[in-house]
C-alpha cells in the first residue's frame, strides 16, 4: 500500500484539531496509510507568498526535501497547503534560475530539492477511492441536501491545480454523492469565501461571503460541505456575525467532507469532535 | 483618480518577467474580462474610494505606472494591490492566459519591502519565522489532539527555517 506523509498543516494541526481525526477515521476505512515529518508552514499562498515569494519558495521547498529524503508522496488536508507545495514545485520545475537560486540557499542547512515527489490533495485520494467509500457507508444520507464548496485553491489556477474543472468544479460533488447524500446545486459555487481579502478589508470579505450564502439558501441546502481550513473557518465561523450585520439569518451546519464521511460510515460525532463547530447541527445531521 | 506620471522600467522589467521565458503579457487586449469576474472589484466599486480593477492592474504593468500598480503607492495595505483574495479567477477566465494572481502578487511583495504591508500578513510572517508554524502549538489544543486520539504534531526544526529564512533575507522585512 502507498503511504504518504501527512501534511495537516498548521490551521487543522494546531486549531481545528477535530477535522484531522475525522480525516485519520476515514483514512483508516478507506486503505490510506500516512505517516508524519517535521514540516514547517507550507507557507501561505495568500500570506506568505504575498509578503515574499522567495521566502514562499524557500519554506516549501524545504517541505518538499523532507518527503523527498523518504520517497514518499505528500497528502494535504488543506487546499492552502496543496496549493502552496504544487506551486512551489511549478516554479521550480519550469525556472532553472529560481531551482538553482533556492538550492543555493537550501545548501545551507544541508538540503537540496530534486523535484521528485508528488503532493496531493486529500479529495483527489478520495475521488480515486470512491468504491472502497461506497462500501463504507452504513448510514442513509438522503435528508441531507449538501452545498459544496471546493474553494479556489483546490481547483485554480489550472497551471498547477489541474485535477477538476476550474470555474465548475464537480469532484467534491461526486465525493459528496457517493455518500448518498443529495447535492444541490447554486449559482455561485465557484465564488470565493473571501478569506484573504477579510484581512485587511473585512467589508469586502464580509460582502463576498454573504453573496456565497445567501446563493446557498437559495438554493434550499441543509448542509454546506467543505475540503479547506480555510473556508471551514469563514463559513462555520462567521454566520453568526453575518447573521447580526446583515439582519438576515444564516444558520446552516458547515461539514468537512472527511467529517461527512466519517459520520456516513458510522462514526460517532463525539468521536471526531463534532460540537466544536460553531454552527449548530441541524436534525438532518443529528439524525445520523 | 489622480493619474500617474513616473514609468519606472525596473518595475516594469520586474514584472514582465512574471511569465517564466513568455511575453504573453503585452498581448493583454484590456478586455475586462477579469474585473468583470472578480469577486473583490464587485463588491468593492459600492464602496468607492475602495475600487478595486485587476484590468487596471495590468494596464499600469505593462506601462510601468509604478503608481497604478500601487494606487495608493506610499499608503500602508492599499486596496491595490492588496485587496486582492487571490481566489485565481481573473486569469482563469482571461483569454489570453495571463496571470494575473501572480503579477499581484508581485506587486504585494514590492509593497512588503517598502513596509507597507497589511498587519495581518507581517504578523503572519513573524509568527512563521519565530516558530516555523503560522500557528503555533498550544496547550490547549494539544490536550484536544490527545482527546481525540491524535498524535502530537512534528515540530519543525526552529533553527533550521531560521537559517533558511535569514538566508533569502525575509528576516530584514519583518
Ligand atoms: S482578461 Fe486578460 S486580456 Fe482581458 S483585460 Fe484582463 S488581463 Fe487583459
Ligand atoms: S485573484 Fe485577485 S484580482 Fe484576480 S479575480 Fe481574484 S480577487 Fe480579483
Amino acid at each position: 500500500m502507498t503511504e504518504y506523509k501527512m501534511f495537516e498543516g498548521c490551521t487543522i494541526g494546531n486549531r481545528i484539531p477535530f477535522i484531522e481525526a475525522a480525516s485519520r477515521k476515514v483514512f483508516d476505512k478507506i486503505g490510506v496509510q500516512t505517516s508524519q515529518a517535521p514540516f514547517a508552514c507550507c507557507p501561505d499562498p495568500t500570506g506568505v507568498k504575498s509578503f515574499d515569494n522567495t521566502t514562499w519558495l524557500a519554506l516549501g521547498a524545504r517541505n518538499l526535501c523532507l518527503a523527498e529524503a523518504e520517497g514518499k508522496d505528500i497528502i494535504s488536508l488543506c487546499n492552502g497547503c496543496a496549493n502552496t507545495l504544487r506551486g512551489v514545485q511549478h516554479q521550480l520545475k519550469h525556472d532553472s534560475n529560481k531551482k538553482e537560486a533556492i538550492n543555493k540557499e537550501l545548501a545551507k542547512i544541508g538540503k537540496e530539492y530534486k523535484g521528485s515527489i508528488d503532493v496531493k490533495h486529500f479529495v483527489d485520494v478520495l475521488l480515486s477511492k470512491l468504491n472502497a467509500i461506497k462500501g463504507g457507508i452504513t448510514k442513509q444520507m438522503s435528508d441531507l441536501k449538501v452545498a459544496c464548496h471546493p474553494g479556489c485553491h483546490y481547483m485554480r489556477p489550472v497551471e498547477w491545480m489541474d485535477s477538476d474543472d476550474p470555474l465548475r468544479p464537480k469532484n467534491l460533488k461526486e465525493i459528496v454523492a457517493a455518500s448518498g447524500a443529495n447535492v444541490v446545486d447554486y449559482e455561485e459555487l465557484g465564488l470565493c469565501c473571501g478569506n484573504a481579502v477579510a484581512g485587511p478589508f473585512p467589508e469586502h470579505g464580509d460582502a463576498i461571503l454573504k453573496q456565497k450564502l445567501d446563493s446557498i439558501k437559495k438554493a434550499g441546502a441543509n448542509c454546506i460541505v467543505v475540503n479547506c481550513p480555510a473556508c471551514f473557518q469563514r463559513l462555520d465561523g462567521e454566520q453568526r456575525n453575518l447573521s447580526k450585520k446583515f439582519e438576515s439569518e444564516y444558520n446552516i451546519p458547515v461539514l468537512y467532507v472527511t467529517e461527512l464521511l466519517a459520520l456516513a460510515m458510522g462514526v460517532n460525532s463525539e468521536e471526531i469532535g463534532l460540537k466544536n463547530h460553531r454552527t449548530r447541527r441541524n436534525t438532518a445531521i443529528e439524525n445520523l | 483618480m489622480a493619474l500617474p506620471v513616473g514609468i519606472d522600467f525596473e518595475f516594469r522589467k520586474l514584472i514582465m518577467d512574471v511569465h517564466i521565458g513568455s511575453d504573453k503579457i503585452k498581448y493583454c487586449y484590456q478586455c475586462n474580462r477579469c474585473t468583470d469576474n472578480c469577486p473583490v472589484a464587485s463588491v468593492a466599486n459600492p464602496f468607492y474610494e475602495n475600487v478595486f480593477d485587476p484590468r487596471l492592474i495590468v494596464l499600469g504593468t505593462l506601462l510601468g505606472y509604478k503608481d497604478v500598480v500601487m494606487m495608493l503607492a506610499g499608503t500602508k495595505s492599499a486596496i491595490i494591490p492588496w485587496g486582492c483574495t487571490v481566489c485565481d479567477t481573473c486569469d482563469t477566465v482571461c483569454p489570453q492566459a495571463i496571470e494575473v494572481t501572480e503579477i499581484i502578487a508581485l506587486a504585494k511583495n514590492v509593497t512588503t519591502g517598502a513596509g507597507l504591508a497589511p498587519d495581518n500578513i507581517v504578523a503572519q510572517a513573524k509568527t512563521v519565522f519565530e516558530s516555523g508554524k503560522a500557528i503555533p502549538s498550544q496547550p490547549a489544543i494539544e490536550r484536544r489532539r490527545e482527546q481525540l486520539g491524535l498524535p502530537g504534531v512534528v515540530t519543525p526544526d526552529v533553527n533550521e527555517v531560521q537559517t533558511l529564512l535569514k538566508a533569502v533575507g525575509a528576516d530584514k522585512k519583518l
